[in-house]
């Protein structure tokens, strides 16, 4: 059954990602039977809208990076169920926006391509995402070790953890890994609003994206720690990106890979007690640069 | 400030830093803004946003060309760069 959607996009009308966001904000209205949501009204009178957010899975179409859209969901803590940044769809496939509002030769048919890319996934629950149960092969870390810093109090756990100076670790159980962020990474994010997985199958180099995670701050990339095809996405961090914010080492891990080259990647990790030692060599600079 | 290494090899032989495309910058500034490490600097003259400490870039990070609206920053490629820091690393090691 098709879940009622309400869809917020990008009212950057300046350029052409702007009206590329509106155009397929009123394709899937249409195809969906969605509401879209003004973002101008939204902001002067956002009561015009309580009950439709209330029913309703919020869409966010951003236009560009600088991600309005996004930022007045995260600004009123509304619940986002999916996101589409139309900069970046027009990556994926080589179109180039321009610079103004006028919407070039091939706007129709990209966005028509869009369209057709994320309709399977709002028609069909969960398509797109592998569903794989959490078989209990990782176990949570036994030991954390602790950094204070004022009011900060930093976890690194101690046994079973790789990290890379990205702030990004791996969790390793035979050639199976768990990658997530550190905990000095999600308390520089702050509230995590967003979390963008790689899709199962992908293939991903050691320091290679491996996503992205959204902050009312910013937007950050997963760095992955090691090399490896994605087997696994952790549905409960789409649905509630606070628990990276919550655990990030436990319930707010992101992916699960299966590992293809960990032996060469491991020299370029950093073992829980050589990472505590760059954590706070990190929070130091960080303090001194304020 | 800047980390002096990056996985055991000197800062400043890894060239990773943003580059600035000045035709398509508007001087929003959020890229500065968002970045702690101070990699940017503000100026009053033109160009008003220059990258003046690129060492102080944290390698691989990329999160303040996701800030950019006008898609103005772009980053050397990584694969390009991890080989170098892997040559680089095999030098030390076979000293």
């Amino acid at each position: 059954m098709a879940a009622k959607y309400v869809i917020l996009p990008c009212n950057g009308l300046d350029k052409e990602a702007g009206c590329l966001a509106r155009e397929l904000a009123l394709k899937m209205a249409a195809a969906m039977d969605g509401e879209i949501i003004c973002p101008v009204l939204y902001q002067t009178a956002p009561s015009r809208y309580a009950s439709l957010l209330q029913e309703g899975n919020l869409i966010v179409i951003d236009g560009c990076a600088t991600r309005c859209a996004s930022r007045i969901a995260a600004n009123n803590n509304l619940k986002i169920s999916r996101k589409i940044t139309m900069a970046e769809e027009a990556k994926k496939r080589d179109y180039n926006p321009g610079p103004d509002w006028r919407l070039g030769a091939g706007a129709a048919a990209f966005v028509e391509d869009v369209w057709r890319s994320w309709q399977p996934v709002f028609m069909e629950q969960g398509a797109g995402r592998a569903s794989e149960e959490n078989t209990g092969l990782f176990a949570g870390p036994v030991e954390y070790a602790i950094h204070r810093h004022d009011k900060f109090i930093f976890r690194v756990p101690l046994e079973g953890f790789y990290f890379n100076e990205n702030d990004c670790w791996v969790q390793v159980e035979g050639n199976r890994g768990r990658v997530g962020i550190s905990d000095y990474l999600q308390q520089n994010l702050s509230d995590i609003t967003f979390v963008t997985p790689p899709d199962p199958g992908t293939e991903v180099e050691q320091f290679g994206e491996m996503g992205t995670i959204e902050s009312a701050k910013a937007v950050y990339e997963l760095v992955s720690p090691v090399t490896g095809r994605v087997v696994a996405i952790n549905e409960a961090v789409l649905e509630a990106p606070e628990l990276i914010n919550e655990n990030p080492y436990e319930k707010g891990w992101i992916a699960e890979l299966e590992l293809t080259n960990f032996e060469a990647d491991r020299e370029f990790l950093l073992d829980g007690r050589r990472y505590l030692e760059v954590l706070k060599e990190k929070v130091a600079d960080f303090n001194a640069g304020k | 400030m800047a980390e002096t290494t990056f996985m055991g090899v000197p800062r400043d032989k890894i060239t990773w830093a943003p580059v600035i495309d000045y035709t398509r910058c508007n001087y929003c500034l959020e890229c500065a803004k968002f970045c702690p490490h101070q990699v940017y600097e503000i100026r009053e003259e033109e160009p008003r946003l220059i990258v003046a400490n690129p060492n102080n870039c944290v390698v691989f990070c990329r999160a303040c060309a996701k800030t950019c609206g006008p898609d103005a920053i772009s980053f050397p490629e990584k694969s390009r760069v991890l080989e170098t820091i892997k040559a680089l690393r095999q030098q030390e090691g076979g000293k």
